[in-house]
């Protein structure tokens, strides 16, 4: 599948990506209990910098670059599972920033091993209930 | 999620002019999401002491015998392999609702695991019966609106589902 700005895959990819930048974002909660996603830590780091990488790609319609950014993401998310609720946890997170981490590499990594869309625009299909 | 890539994807429902209802099925999807992502957070290995807590009203409070069994003989003895399966499931329904990816399959992953969740904690105090009702519903409208089709994965990845020979491809298309 084509990653670059003018391809919906792209454009999927590029979203993904501000999507780990903004992250921190959920670090304002004030709240112990109603904040979202835990992200603090090196948390506050990894998601800005893997989806910077992302968006990156994307700009520069790299594929690699963008794979390299969805396989950033899925170790992370890896890392922070098997560390939760023990010492150390490097990343600070818990089962939600494991989630998101997840949802971020597992959508850029379909996207880039999706081979081409054929240029069908579904809009004029008949959609199956 | 995804947001401006499933812009052309048509949704079975909704798609009668009304410009709203496209992106509030997609608010939909990303709120429910959210839920199921925060509840992933205090589920707390190695122990997870909260999820045991509420998972014990089944027995406390029962609310369906044969469910009150399967917890009290199967589900309690072997905690930890449970507490994992719920958040690895959990996790997974926040990460696929929020990306719109395979979104009917977890949408009825989400129906089940509402209903596993009500008949643990429906007869417990201070419990809302609706919050979990609604929780059903929320999922059944995913399903029925096939949401991961805009603004989500899915309305960007099903033309090359539909045109894919693979069987991988042709099951993705289905549950999406």
């Amino acid at each position: 599948m084509r990653l670059t700005r003018a391809d919906r895959a792209g454009r999927a990819a590029l979203i993904l990506g501000a999507a780990g930048i903004a992250s921190p974002v959920f670090a304002l909660s004030t709240s112990s209990n109603n904040n979202f996603v835990d992200v603090e830590g090196l948390a506050l780091l990894v998601f800005p910098v893997l989806g910077a990488v992302a968006v990156l790609g994307v700009v520069l319609a790299s594929r690699p670059v963008v794979l390299a950014s969805g396989a950033g993401f899925v170790v992370a998310a890896l890392v922070q599972l098997a560390q939760f609720g023990r010492s150390p946890n490097w990343l600070g997170g818990n089962g939600s920033t494991f989630s998101l981490l997840l949802a971020l590499g597992t959508g850029l990594l379909v996207l880039c091993l999706t081979p081409s869309v054929p240029s069908t625009d579904e809009t004029h299909r008949e959609e199956p209930a | 999620m995804a947001a401006a890539v499933g812009r052309e994807a048509a949704p079975p429902v909704a798609d009668d002019g009304s410009r709203a209802a496209r992106p509030l099925i997609a608010l939909l999807r990303v709120g429910v999401a959210f839920l199921w992502i925060e509840n992933a957070g205090w589920k707390t290995p190695p122990d997870f002491a909260s999820l045991r807590k509420f998972t014990t009203y089944a027995v406390d409070y029962p609310v369906f015998a044969p469910f009150t069994w399967v917890v009290e003989n199967l589900v309690l003895p072997h905690f930890a392999v449970f507490g994992w399966i719920t958040l690895l499931l959990e996790a997974s329904l926040g990460a696929f609702l929020l990306l719109g990816l395979a979104t009917r399959l977890w949408a009825l992953v989400g129906l089940g695991q509402t209903v596993a969740i009500t008949l643990s904690v429906l007869n417990a105090p201070h419990e809302w019966e609706w919050s979990y009702y609604l929780m059903m519903l929320a999922h059944v409208a995913l399903f029925a609106t096939a949401a991961g089709r805009v603004f989500g994965l899915d309305g960007v990845l099903r033309p090359f589902w539909r045109s894919s020979s693979s069987r991988v491809a042709w099951l993705l298309a289905r549950v999406s």
